[in-house]
């Protein structure tokens, strides 16, 4: 009896729900819409529509509900395949073929994404340039955009830019989803610091070679985005280890774990993220009254975030990516969304309807372009 | 001290917000301001170094950049010098380049298109061999690996 009343404290009333996405309603339809819906064309009319129903849906289900990852990993997954749909489709349609040449990369063609940016820093610092063959301003995916979505995103959520911005991380958070108990249990958790030790060898070896080392040779999301075309035995390795990676990585040891084992084990945005959680002001609390040590949350953590350790110090590590997974699964509500400077245990709610409002609003609108994008030419494939 | 740290909070929290619903109306602008910023600019390395010398014939342009040896600290003792061919070509091209400006040709150059094929044949001993030679948007564009 006492369980079930603490589980409806995030649930809220059919019309108390509405009203929370009344705002998320107004806000997402005028960056949908521009303010001004456009009907001349059905199948585009059509595509945004659903992408604006899809998001309200989802957001209102989280009030209602009181689940969070549950509905957010609906649009996290839909964001990461809608986007490497629109990415492959461009780069078919301009170059008929998902890897780009020696021309595009002396012509400064190609699409930028944010995994680029550790390698950017010391770079920049001491030769006062980008090493990188993109776009600085201008043109799909370029340097100065990404760059700014990024830094915004990392000082307002911290980490929470991996589950809720990252549009790679919705492929290994799909694949963890795949089976319902993990086939592998035990891996240690020390491992989850191998992204820092990336950190520094593709900041270093990028400094030194001037070239972006990480996406050059380990980037595993090249398989679902683009590539260097096949031309040498340089170019066929690179391959080799892109999709050894990706199948390892992001397909079969997620399935196997139910982790995010790229997120956790290799990517070095992550580490950088990891650090931002120290300034974002949204953080998970454990109200320690509450907590019945059941450690389910440890269980579910996809990010090896939070251990047995934290629970009892009442402290979630700073490799949380407020995902939702274990606020969902505590049936206390003993670890729950919070702001920081604010006690555990209080103010739940609110903290929980300020955290939604700003993660959300920033992968609906991120996500948007690519999700309509991929409608619209699904609709045209159908019509 | 603990209402302080609760009101710093809320009010970092809401400033999050504001700075989450003006990111994306204000993209274009922010991104305009970043891209102004000093080192906002790509690496030699990739756009092959500011155009030297340029010889313009009826059909075609030929740029010849600044060898680039750019290193994190300093130059390095090995790079390359881009050149570019834009308009209308010949199918074979057959240049001799001075990249230096000394008022000496420094290696000869042919590129049959067709085939996707290139000599060179280096007239100075700081030239060494061809990086990169390829067809591009504009016309064909080779670089030519240097000793400093």
């Amino acid at each position: 009896m006492d369980n079930s009343l603490k589980i409806a404290t995030m649930k809220k009333s059919f019309g108390i729900s509405l009203l929370y996405t009344v705002p998320m309603f107004l806000i997402t339809f005028m960056f949908m819409t521009g303010g001004r819906p456009n009907f001349s064309d059905p199948s585009s009319a059509l595509a945004v529509m659903s992408a604006f129903i899809l998001v309200n849906i989802l957001y209102f289900l989280m009030h209602y509900t009181g689940k969070t990852d549950k509905y957010r990993a609906v649009l996290f997954i839909i964001f990461a395949l809608s986007l490497s749909f629109t990415l492959i489709r461009n780069m078919v349609a301009m170059r008929n073929s998902m890897s780009f040449s020696e021309a595009d990369i002396l012509e400064c063609k190609i699409p930028f994404c944010h995994l680029v940016i550790p390698m950017m820093i010391l770079p920049a610092a001491f030769t006062k340039s980008i090493i990188f063959p993109g776009s600085i301003i201008g043109g799909f995916a370029n340097i100065s955009s990404m760059v700014v979505l990024w830094l915004v995103a990392t000082i307002v959520l911290g980490r929470g830019f991996c589950s809720w911005g990252c549009f790679y991380g919705g492929w290994d958070d799909g694949f963890s989803r795949m089976k319902k108990k993990p086939a592998i249990k035990k891996i240690s958790g020390l491992w989850k610091w191998m992204p820092f030790a990336v950190l520094i060898m593709v900041a270093l070896t990028a400094a030194l070679t001037l070239m972006p080392t990480y996406c050059a040779w380990l980037c595993p999301f090249k398989a679902v985005t683009e590539f260097e075309q096949v031309t040498s035995v340089e170019s066929a390795a690179k391959a080799g280890v892109f999709l050894t990676l990706f199948g390892g990585l992001v397909v079969v040891l997620p399935v196997m774990t139910r982790k995010r084992t790229q997120c956790s084990f290799l990517c070095p945005l992550g580490a950088v993220n990891t650090l931002s959680n120290k300034i974002t002001p949204f953080t998970l609390k454990i109200d320690k009254n509450a907590c019945s040590e059941c450690y389910k949350c440890v269980e579910v953590c996809p990010l090896y975030a939070i251990t047995r350790e934290d629970i009892k110090s009442g402290n979630v590590s700073l490799f949380c990516s407020k995902c939702g997974k274990c606020v969902d699964a505590c049936n206390k509500n003993a670890i729950h969304y919070g702001i920081k400077g604010i006690p555990p245990g209080t103010m739940k709610n609110f903290s929980r309807n300020l955290f939604l409002f700003v993660s959300f609003l920033f992968m609906a609108v991120f996500s948007a372009g690519s999700i309509i994008s991929t409608l619209q030419n699904l609709l045209k494939l159908i019509f | 001290m603990k209402k302080l740290k609760i009101i710093a909070g809320i009010s970092w929290a809401f400033i999050a917000l504001i700075l989450i619903i003006i990111l994306f109306p204000g993209l274009n602008s922010f991104s305009v301001s970043v891209s102004k910023l000093p080192f906002m600019k790509i690496n030699p390395r990739y756009t092959g170094g500011v155009v030297a010398n340029q010889m313009i014939t009826e059909n075609c342009t030929l740029d010849i950049r600044k060898p680039v040896f750019d290193g994190l600290f300093r130059e390095r003792n090995s790079g390359f010098v881009q050149i570019d061919w834009r308009g209308s070509m010949p199918e074979n091209i057959k240049d001799s380049i001075d990249y230096d400006q000394d008022g000496n040709k420094d290696f000869y150059i042919s590129v049959n298109r067709k085939a996707s094929k290139t000599e060179l044949v280096p007239l100075n001993e700081k030239v060494r061999n061809v990086v990169i030679s390829t067809p591009t948007s504009y016309g064909w564009s080779a670089r030519i690996g240097l000793l400093k």
